[in-house]
């Protein structure tokens, strides 16, 4: 995405139609060019990119909210030193393990909705709903599906099964029902990232596969999946992206970030810092080191994408 | 024969699309059943009442918070409507030195999680005082959904022919004129598109309004409902109630719009 909008960007010294704007006319667009984006700009610039760098710089210093002292490396030192730190980044690596499923079942959907089965229309609608929901309201249901009285223990019962489950109450399964939640919230935007994708794929292929013979499920691991490569990539990175920076009030309201750390993601373990503990620059810290992931994330993917188009 | 296998299949694939339908609508019927329940009800899973909507309303100030959070989310929405058709209209029409870089680093802007910035920018909004106002809150907002926008405008206004604008400038308007008259109502669906994104996201969001408006008289319901079920133990049905007004303007703005939200996916995805 930046590299293609960096690439329109190449300075042109002569439009196609050999018109130039110098003199009065050129300036004046100019001016109007610096005006337009003045607001954008400003509005950015002081509440986006200060508050980055204020952030790089207070993870060196020991900082209250009022008074900072320098203090170098040291919070990235105890950062790395620290238990719970290590136990946060491993509850991150565990969401990872859901965006497979968050992937594959959605794709699995869209191939189904894609065969404009009766009410597809109606079908797509209803799986994009929970888009406009607030994280804070799925919680708020989810801790009810996986309470101890809850209603995925009234399924399980009802299937005549002698398990009970109470995942939310310890430290090591209260992560599976954040990711189970999870994987439910983003599964309508795949889908439609996926059934969009498919909506591009040319029929007449389909046709030719069909004359000779493949069978759905062959059809759909050995043209609709590799043709589909970039919108999978795309649904891969929002999820992501997604898990790693947009959950903390599911987290919040289901878990606070417990039972212990169990649920204590790397967004939540900055809020928990800053917030509860009044540990400013050791929480920019944790904010530094989420934002060199992200940042990270999004380079790997532009490079993913250049090479794709070259 | 293969007209029937073609049959099953096909009722096959309804199933499971039902099914799916089923997973994704239960959190719906849950909020709705349950919030016409009493607490006993509930437990006793019999019986229905408008208890817990009367009690909803006793503890958390609904109409003032639903109000806070139009005031919030609708404000924030027109400061990005405004800075995004602007500066797509400088990004993709208008040429002056360093607009490529100023372009790249504002859509650079949305790989800035939230929480990475947050600290700074409380202290910062603390400091010239605009805790618990909403202008600050506004502006915040604003400046976080203000990258996308900004990248969806400008996407727009480059299929928009060059040609229309030079033929303005010959018949002596200006660029405000131009952007005005001739650039905003041919950009009107990407418009409705940024304010549909942005809408929901506002609207849904916890933690800005958790830390930028603080007390009960301005908080937005968004916050306001997730501060009910920590600040004290209550019942659920009262939170379901609860969850569903809340839920509920962002899920019509939703259903009305839907167009419009896919189209801003997909548009994020091409380029």
């Amino acid at each position: 995405m930046l590299s293609r909008l960096a690439g329109f960007e190449r300075p042109r010294l002569r439009r196609p139609d050999g018109y130039r704007r110098t003199g009065r006319l050129g300036a004046s667009e100019r001016r109007a060019g610096i005006l337009f984006s003045l607001p954008v700009v400003v509005l950015t610039g002081a509440l986006l990119f200060l508050p980055i760098i204020q952030t790089f710089y207070y993870s060196l210093t020991e900082w209250n909210g009022i008074r900072a002292t320098w203090v170098g490396l040291d919070n990235y030192r105890s950062l790395v030193s620290d238990p719970v730190f290590w136990r946060v980044v491993l509850n991150n690596l565990f969401l990872l393990l859901s965006i497979p499923f968050a992937i594959l079942i959605p794709l699995f959907v869209a191939f189904l909705l894609h065969q404009h089965v009766l009410g597809w229309r109606v079908f797509r609608s209803i799986y994009f709903l929970p888009t406009a929901i607030s994280w804070v309201v799925i919680g708020m249901v989810a801790v009810r599906v996986f309470a101890a009285r809850g209603i995925l223990n009234d399924l399980i019962g009802a299937l005549g099964l002698d398990v009970r489950t109470d995942l939310l109450t310890n430290e090591y399964t209260a992560m599976l029902a954040v990711s189970l939640t999870f994987i439910w919230s983003v599964f309508g935007t795949n889908t439609i990232i996926f059934i969009t994708g498919m909506a591009t794929l040319d029929r007449d292929v389909y046709e030719a596969a069909r004359v000779d013979g493949a069978g759905s499920f062959a059809i759909f691991r050995d043209i609709t999946i590799p043709l589909l490569m970039r919108f999978i990539q795309f649904a891969f990175i929002l999820t992501l992206i997604t898990g790693f920076t947009a959950l903390f009030s599911l987290i919040f309201v289901m878990t606070t970030g417990g039972p212990g750390y169990g649920t204590t993601t790397l967004e939540f373990f900055v809020y928990q810092k800053a917030f509860a503990q009044g540990v400013f620059g050791y929480a920019a810290a944790i904010g530094v080191v989420l934002f060199s992931i992200v940042f990270a994330i999004s380079l790997a993917q532009q490079r993913l994408l250049r090479s794709r188009e070259d | 024969m293969a007209a029937l296998r073609r049959r099953l299949s096909r009722g096959l694939m309804f199933a499971i699309l039902s099914a799916v339908a089923i997973v994704m609508l239960y959190p719906f019927a849950f909020m709705a059943i349950t919030s016409l329940q009493s607490y006993r009800q509930y437990l006793n899973r019999s019986g229905y009442s408008l208890d817990s909507w009367f009690q909803l309303a006793e503890v958390l100030p609904v109409a003032q918070q639903l109000l806070n959070s139009t005031i919030v989310t609708v404000s924030a929405v027109a400061v990005i409507l405004l800075v995004s058709a602007m500066g797509g209209f400088a990004f993709a029409k208008l040429r002056y030195p360093g607009r490529s870089l100023v372009l790249l680093a504002i859509v650079g802007g949305m790989m800035i999680p939230l929480q990475s910035i947050i600290i700074p920018e409380f202290v910062n909004i603390a400091q010239v005082g605009l805790i618990n106002h909403f202008q600050g809150t506004i502006m915040v907002y604003a400046a976080l959904g203000a990258p996308f926008a900004t990248f969806l405008m400008t996407t727009y206004f480059r299929g928009v022919p060059s040609e229309l604008i030079e033929a303005s400038i010959i018949d002596g308007a200006s660029y405000a004129q131009i952007f005005r008259r001739v650039m905003l109502p041919l950009a009107t669906p990407a418009l409705v598109t940024v304010a549909v994104l942005q809408f929901i996201q506002i609207w849904d969001d916890l933690l800005i309004g958790l830390l930028f408006l603080q007390t009960p008289d301005v908080r937005t319901i968004t916050v306001g409902l997730a501060t009910l079920q920590s600040s004290r133990i209550i019942d659920v049905p009262v939170l379901m109630a609860g969850s569903l007004v809340s839920a509920m303007p962002a899920v019509i703005v939703y259903l009305i719009f839907q167009r419009y939200l896919i189209a801003g996916l997909t548009m994020g995805m091409s380029k």
